[in-house]
C-alpha cells in the first residue's frame, strides 16, 4: 500500500475522518490500529516483529529507568541492542552473509551448503529498529524519560506515515506529541496539503518518469557511451531524491494534517558545497542517527586527525550496509567515508570560499562527487561499476540518443523541481512556497497539479527506500 | 467568507489560464495521437463510422519514431493520388487496422511497399503490381467490411488481403455485430448522442484527452485486477464476447470475400500476432498480470482460434507468427512504447508476404500477360 495508491488514499480518508471526530486517547488507539493495518497490508506475518519490538523495548526502557545500578542498566541496554540488531541482522543480512561465505569458500574449493532460509526482508525494519534503538539508548543516557504508556509507545513505533521509509524519528520529538492532546491549526492543514502535493509531484512526476531513463542505461544491455552513463547517473541522482524526499514530504504532510510535526528529512541536497554539508541536507534523520549513536560513541572528532577520519569511514561503511545487504552498498559507504575523509583533509588547509562563482563551481563539483556515489549505489554489480567508470573515463561522447532520449527529458523533468528548490535555498526556508504571495503561490499549486495530472507516471512504482 | 470566495476564484482563474497555456504547449509540441495534427487525419462518415480524411497530411513524431502520413483523395493512405487502374497493373489492397495503416513509419518502409518491390522484381515485362494501404486506426472486421464496400471497392482491386489482428479483432467484431445488419453505424439514442458530443469536446483538447486517460486508469484501478479486454482472446477459457466475435469476424470476412469475388477479385487472410507472442519479456509481464487477475494466458490461443474459425471458409491464410518468431532479437520487431511494427518488423512481414502473394497471383492468373 504505497502512499500514491488508491488503496492508501481510501485508507487515509477513512482514518482521517474518524481521527478528526474522536478524543485524544481514541485518536491514539485509532493510530495504532490503522498503523498495524497499514503494515499488515504489506505482509501480515511480519506484524509480530513490529509488535515484539514494541513490547521488548517498552519493557526494557522502563526497567532501565527504574534501575539505579550502572552495570544492570548496561546489561539491560545490551539485551535491547541484541534483540533489535539480532532481528535486523537476521532478517536483513542473513542471506547476504550466507551467500558471501559460500562464495568465499568456493574460491578455495570448499563446497559449503549453508541453510539459506531465503529470509524475506520485512519492510521498514531498518527504520523502526533504528527508532527503538535510539529510544532505549536515550533512556539509558537519561536524555529521555521512558514512556509510561504502552499505547503511546506503540504509536511512536508504528505510526504509519513514517513506518516503512522514515524519517527515523527521535522519542524526544514524537512521544510528547503523541502523549499530549493535539490541536490542528488551519495553517498546518495548508502546509500539510502542500507537502502532500509536492511529495506526489516529486514521486510521480520526477522520480517515476526519470526511472525510465535510468533503467534504459542501468537495466542491462550494452552499447552505451560514457555520455549516456553520465546523463543516466544525473537522472538517478534526481530519481532517488524525488523518490525518497517525495515519500518524506508526504509523510510530513499527512502528519501535519493530524497535528503532528515530523523532522525535515531533505533540504535541497544538491545545492551544497561539501560532503559534510551534503549529509546535513540528505536523509537528515539517518545521518544524525549515525552521528549520535555511532560516530560519537566511536570517538567522533575527539582524537587525532587520523582517528576522526577512521571514525568517519567506519560510520559511513555501516551506513552503507544499512541501505541493503549487497556489496555495492558497502562500496558506496566506503566511497562516502573516503570522500568525507578527503574533504576533511582539504578543509584542514583552510581555503576560503567567498565569491558566488566559487560557490557555484563547488556545487557543480560536489554534485558530480555525489553522482559517482550514486553510480556505485545504483549499479547492479561490481562489474557494472568498473564498466561504467571505464566508459566515463574513455568514451565521454554525447550521441543524438544521449541528447534527445536522455538529456532533453531529464532537463524538462528536473527544471520545475530545481526552480522551486532554488527559491527555497535562496531563502533558506523549506516552507518558502507556502509563504509566497497568493497569486504566485496558487500558480505554483496549479502548475504542480497539471504536471502530475498530465505528465505524471501513474503506473504505481514502489518507493526505492522501501527496500532498505 | 468574501475573502475565501475571492481566493477560490483566484485559484480557478489561475488553473484556467494554465489550462490554456498547457493546451497551447501540447499542441505545439505534438508527439501524441491526441494532437490536433494527428486527429485531423480522421473524419466522421455516416456510412462507415470514421475513416481517413481525403487530402489530409501530417508529420507524426514521438520519441520513438517520426513519419509522414498523407491521405490520398481516394481516402486511403498513399503519398499521392491513386487514380484509375492503368492497363497492365495488378492491384492488391490490404484491409486492416492500425497495424496496416502503420503511422509509425513512412510509406517507403511500410510492409506493403516491401511486398510491392518484391513482386515487381519478379513481374513479367509490361506488368506491374501496386499494393494499396487500406488500413484505418481503430478498425475491426465489421468496419473493414463497410470500408471495403464504400471506399475500397472503387479502387478495383484484383486481390483483397484482410489482415486480421488476432489480439483484438474478435472483441471489436463482437461490439459492432449489429452494424452488419444496419449496413453502417446504427441510429444512436439521445444518451449516446450526448456521449458522442462529450467525446468530441474531449477529443478537441489535448489536455482533456490526457485527463480522460487518467480517468480510465482510475476506473481500471477501482475495478481491481482484471484482464485487459484484448487479452481475453488468449485466455484458456475465453468469455462469450470472444467466441461470438470470432463468428462475427467470419461473417464480415465472408462478405468481403463474396463481394470481391463478384467483381472478379480474389481474397486471402493474413493473421497478425500481438507483440507479446514474439517478445518473451512482454509475454512474461502479461502472463503475470493475467495470472494476478485469476486467468491463464495461453500465448498463441488467439491465433489458433482465428485459424480454426476462418479455415473452413476455404480462403488462403498466411499466419505471420512463424516468420516473426524465427527472427533473432525478436524484441526489436515491435516498438516498446506502442504495439506496432518497427521498420525492421515491416521488412520481416513484407518478406513473409511476398511468396504467399506471389503464389496467389500465379494461381489466379494475374501474373500472366
Amino acid at each position: 500500500m504505497v502512499f500514491t495508491s488508491l488503496h492508501f488514499v481510501a485508507f487515509f480518508i477513512v482514518v482521517y475522518a474518524v481521527y478528526r471526530v474522536v478524543p485524544h486517547r481514541a485518536q491514539n488507539w485509532l493510530l495504532v490500529v490503522a498503523s498495524y493495518y497499514f503494515y499488515a497490508a504489506w505482509d501480515w506475518r511480519f506484524l509480530s516483529l513490529l509488535i515484539g519490538s514494541t513490547l521488548v523495548d517498552f519493557a526494557v526502557a522502563k526497567a532501565i529507568e527504574r534501575e539505579e545500578a550502572h552495570h544492570r542498566r548496561r546489561r539491560l541496554l545490551w539485551v535491547s541492542l541484541a534483540f533489535n540488531f539480532g532481528m535486523l541482522g537476521f532478517f536483513k543480512y542473513f542471506n547476504f552473509f550466507a551467500d558471501s561465505l559460500r562464495e568465499l569458500f568456493a574460491v578455495v574449493g570448499w563446497r559449503l551448503d549453508p541453510v539459506t532460509l531465503h529470509v524475506i526482508l520485512p519492510i521498514g525494519i531498518s527504520f523502526y529498529t533504528f527508532m527503538t534503538v535510539s529510544y532505549v539508548v536515550d533512556v539509558y543516557r537519561r536524555e529521555t524519560p521512558a514512556s509510561q504508556s504502552l499505547l503511546d509507545f506503540a504509536v511512536f513505533v508504528a505510526y504509519f506515515p513514517h513506518l516503512v521509509a522514515g524519517p527515523i524519528l527521535r522519542a524526544s520529538l514524537l512521544l510528547p506529541q503523541i502523549s499530549q492532546p493535539r490541536r490542528i491549526h488551519l495553517a498546518q492543514i495548508g502546509e500539510g496539503l502542500w507537502l502532500i502535493g509536492w511529495g506526489v509531484f516529486q514521486k510521480m512526476f520526477v522520480a517515476d518518469n526519470l526511472a525510465r531513463l535510468v533503467d534504459a542505461v542501468y537495466g542491462g544491455g550494452g552499447g552505451h557511451t560514457g555520455g549516456d552513463v553520465l546523463v543516466a547517473t544525473w537522472a538517478f541522482a534526481f530519481q532517488i531524491y524525488g523518490d525518497f524526499a517525495g515519500y518524506s514530504n508526504m509523510a510530513r504532510g499527512m502528519s501535519k494534517l493530524m497535528g503532528i510535526e515530523l523532522n525535515v528529512n531533505f533540504r535541497y541536497p544538491y545545492f551544497v558545497t561539501s560532503p559534510q554539508e551534503f549529509w546535513r541536507h540528505w536523509h537528515i534523520s539517518l545521518s544524525t542517527w549515525l552521528r549520535d549513536y555511532l560516530y560519537i560513541p566511536l570517538g567522533g572528532n575527539r582524537g587525532t586527525s587520523f582517528a576522526t577520519k577512521r571514525n568517519l569511514f567506519l560510520t559511513m561503511v555501516l551506513g552503507g550496509l544499512w541501505h541493503g545487504a549487497a556489496w555495492t552498498f558497502v562500496l558506496w559507504g566506503m566511497y562516502q567515508g573516503l570522500v568525507l575523509a578527503v574533504a576533511r583533509t582539504i578543509q584542514e588547509f583552510g581555503i576560503p570560499v567567498r565569491r558566488t562563482w566559487q560557490r557555484v563551481v563547488l556545487v557543480v563539483i560536489m554534485f558530480h562527487v555525489t553522482c559517482y556515489g550514486w553510480l556505485i549505489f545504483r549499479a547492479q554489480s561490481a562489474g557494472q561499476i568498473v564498466d561504467f567508470t571505464r566508459r566515463l573515463a574513455t568514451d565521454l561522447t554525447f550521441t543524438s540518443t544521449t541528447l534527445y532520449s536522455l538529456l532533453q527529458p531529464l532537463a524538462l523533468i528536473v527544471a520545475p523541481l530545481l526552480l522551486v528548490h532554488a527559491y527555497q535555498a535562496r531563502h533558506d526556508d523549506d516552507g518558502a512556497v507556502v509563504r509566497l504571495p497568493i497569486v504566485t503561490r496558487y500558480a505554483v499549486y496549479g502548475a504542480v497539479f497539471w504536471l502530475v495530472l498530465i505528465f505524471g507516471n501513474f503506473e504505481g512504482a514502489e518507493f526505492i527506500y522501501f527496500q532498505f | 467568507m468574501n475573502g475565501r470566495l475571492a481566493r477560490v476564484w483566484t485559484l480557478f482563474a489561475i488553473v484556467a489560464v494554465q489550462f490554456v497555456g498547457l493546451e497551447a504547449g501540447l499542441r505545439w509540441w505534438g508527439g501524441s495521437e491526441a494532437s490536433p495534427a494527428f486527429q485531423q487525419l480522421f473524419m466522421q462518415d455516416p456510412a462507415v463510422g470514421h475513416r481517413l480524411r481525403p487530402g489530409a497530411s501530417a508529420r507524426y513524431t514521438t520519441p520513438e519514431f517520426s513519419a509522414f502520413i498523407s491521405i490520398a483523395p481516394e481516402g486511403v493512405r498513399a503519398d499521392g493520388p491513386i487514380g484509375p487502374k492503368p492497363a497492365g497493373e495488378t492491384r492488391i489492397v490490404i484491409l486492416g487496422d492500425s497495424l496496416v495503416l502503420s503511422v509509425q513509419v513512412d510509406m517507403a518502409d511500410w510492409f506493403g511497399t516491401h511486398l510491392e518491390r518484391a513482386l515487381n522484381a519478379e513481374a513479367p515485362p509490361g506488368r506491374t503490381v501496386r499494393v494499396i494501404n487500406a488500413g484505418v486506426q481503430g478498425y475491426g472486421p465489421v468496419d473493414e467490411w463497410l470500408f471495403y464496400k464504400h471506399v475500397v471497392e472503387p479502387l478495383e482491386p484484383d486481390l483483397v488481403l484482410v489482415m486480421v489482428f488476432v489480439g483484438n479483432d474478435a472483441v471489436e467484431a463482437h461490439d459492432k455485430a449489429d452494424w452488419i445488419e444496419a449496413d453502417g453505424p446504427p441510429q444512436s439514442s439521445a444518451t449516446e448522442q450526448a456521449a458522442t458530443a462529450m467525446r468530441r469536446i474531449v477529443r478537441a483538447s489535448m489536455v482533456l484527452q490526457n485527463v480522460r486517460l487518467r480517468w480510465d486508469m482510475l476506473k481500471a484501478s477501482l475495478e481491481g485486477p482484471g484482464t485487459e479486454r484484448p487479452l481475453t482472446s488468449y485466455l484458456a477459457n475465453p468469455p462469450q464476447d470472444v467466441t461470438e466475435g470470432l463468428a462475427v469476424t467470419r461473417r464480415a470476412v465472408g462478405l468481403i470475400a463474396d463481394r470481391a469475388a463478384a467483381r472478379g477479385a480474389g481474397a486471402a487472410l493474413v493473421l497478425m500476432p500481438a507483440r507479446f507472442q514474439t517478445d518473451d519479456a512482454d509475454y512474461g509481464r502479461l502472463r503475470d498480470i493475467v495470472a494476478a487477475a485469476g486467468g491463464t494466458l495461453v500465448r498463441d490461443a488467439a491465433t489458433e482460434r482465428f485459424a480454426q474459425t476462418l479455415s473452413p471458409m476455404g480462403l488462403p491464410i498466411l499466419d505471420l507468427l512463424p516468420s516473426l518468431r524465427a527472427e533473432p532479437d525478436r524484441s526489436e520487431l515491435f516498438f516498446q512504447r506502442n504495439v506496432h511494427l518497427t521498420t525492421r518488423g515491416h521488412r520481416v512481414v513484407g518478406g513473409a508476404l511476398a511468396p504467399f502473394v506471389e503464389s496467389l497471383l500465379e494461381s489466379s492468373g494475374a501474373r500472366r500477360d
